[in-house]
């Protein structure tokens, strides 16, 4: 109950500390899924629905890649743009954009993989009837995005539900600073590592908010435009 | 002229087709009867561009539509399931009105019964045009009234239109009404080809004796 009634008081007015991490976060979540989107979903509908040599292999290596553990991503990244690493000229380190590059490398994976798995199941008989029907490669494509846009909606919630909820990598190469890099997840650790587990946990109470404010407004899109 | 020549599908060290030669003159309606398994599906598949053959070759005409088995039901309503193909409204309802379904136009198409929505899918392909209709088992969900005018709606087209129609089924019905021809497949070649009456009352090979002895006619 302290930990609801801390997360009230922080809300309630609004904390400007806590408002410029709720602003990091969705900077940070929006840009990284956005981005991952863009390469992911035309990868994955690539990948589904093309046979092709070495199409097996690849999967394989999404599969794994979507379980690459944040930290990891976090340290490959941190290496590309330290200082002494080939991207170290950028001075991009410990900034909300390796921030958000550290969020693609981790969920790039998870979109294309979620992507190809519903083009190659949901999508089969849409390009089917599509192409028993005459119809040309793009209607035939078009038409796959407008049958399956709920599904490819999930997609893009699950990439933005994973980056928004991310700690390993971010607190890595973002390094958590204050009033520039801290999101709530690595603010949650730090509070949980200064002892202050109820204030992490009005935090955390917050940060569930956020998700479930946008999955609900996301999902209202989506019920909005269906007619099926 | 449909022109088959040659053609194999192989899948692993599996042959599930085997045609050195088929030919189907313009204009003709040719049923494929078979066990399952016996390569229909997957010949119509070979024709329509959807799947590949492993071998030979075949020619056809360049206007080809092609019912798949498992009807697919896109969304939003009844008649836009049809008009989503090119059609206009008008030309829509009347295929709607000639199966019987014009009282579903507005009804969610996802919300049809799989006899509704098998001939709701044979009204999106007959509206358009083609030389060559490959329907694959366009009468398998069908109960008896809803077959007739599935086999009306293909007679009706096919002589409007002059196409050739080649459709797999397992209905003795559909092969004797709306066939001229009767061609069946026994573990991806033909078994026998003929005429549909007389390939029932006098097939040509024992197995296609057993084969035609469990049609209930």
């Amino acid at each position: 109950m302290e930990s609801f009634r801390q997360a009230f008081e922080l809300l309630f007015p609004p904390d400007r500390e806590l408002l410029q991490i709720i602003g990091v976060t969705l900077r940070m979540s929006f840009f990284s899924t956005l981005i991952s989107c863009l390469i992911g979903l035309p990868l994955g509908s690539l990948i589904g629905s093309k046979s092709f040599r070495g199409k097996s292999f690849i999967k394989k290596l999404i599969h794994t890649l979507m379980g690459l553990p944040p930290v990891v991503a976090g340290l490959i990244v941190y290496s590309l743009f330290t200082h002494y690493g080939p991207f170290g000229k950028l001075n991009m380190l410990f900034t909300v954009r390796v921030m958000v590059v550290a969020q693609v490398m981790l969920i790039t994976p998870v979109v294309i993989g979620l992507t190809s798995s519903f083009i190659e199941s949901a999508s089969k008989p849409v390009i089917e009837t599509a192409r028993g029907l005459g119809f040309s490669g793009l209607k035939t494509a078009r038409l796959c995005i407008g049958e399956g846009r709920s599904s490819l909606f999930s997609v893009v919630l699950n990439a933005f539900g994973r980056s928004i909820a991310e700690v390993g990598a971010v607190s890595i190469v973002g390094g958590n600073i204050q009033w520039k890099t801290r999101v709530m997840t690595t603010a949650i650790m730090l509070e949980t590592n200064k002892g202050k587990f109820s204030f992490a946990l009005a935090l955390g109470i917050i940060l569930l908010i956020i998700a479930f404010a946008v999955n609900a407004v996301a999902s209202f899109i989506v019920k909005e435009n269906a007619d099926g | 002229m449909v022109e088959i020549k040659n053609l194999k599908k192989i899948y692993g060290e599996r042959t599930v087709l085997d045609i050195p030669g088929l030919e189907f003159r313009d204009g003709e309606t040719a049923a494929l009867a078979g066990a399952n398994g016996s390569g229909k599906t997957t010949l119509l598949k070979i024709l329509a561009g959807i799947i590949k053959g492993s071998e030979g070759g075949f020619h056809i005409p360049e206007n080809v539509l092609y019912m798949p088995q498992s009807s697919y039901a896109f969304r939003g309503d009844t008649l836009r399931n049809i008009t989503i193909s090119g059609a206009d409204r008008k030309e829509a309802l009347e295929l709607l009105e000639k199966l019987e379904l014009s009282h579903l136009a507005g009804k969610k198409a996802k919300s049809l019964s799989g006899g509704e929505l098998q001939r709701l899918s044979l009204c999106r392909v007959l509206s358009r045009k083609c030389d060559l209709l490959l329907l694959d088992e366009p009468t398998s969900a069908c109960d008896a009234k809803g077959a007739e005018l599935v086999i009306k709606a293909i007679k009706d087209y096919q002589r409007e239109s002059g196409c050739t129609v080649i459709m797999s089924t397992h209905s003795p019905l559909l092969a004797l009404n709306a066939a001229d021809r009767l061609i069946i497949l026994n573990g991806g070649k033909v078994e026998t080809d003929g005429s549909p009456e007389e390939t029932l009352a006098n097939p040509e090979t024992q197995w296609a004796k057993s084969f035609v002895a469990g049609w209930k006619i």
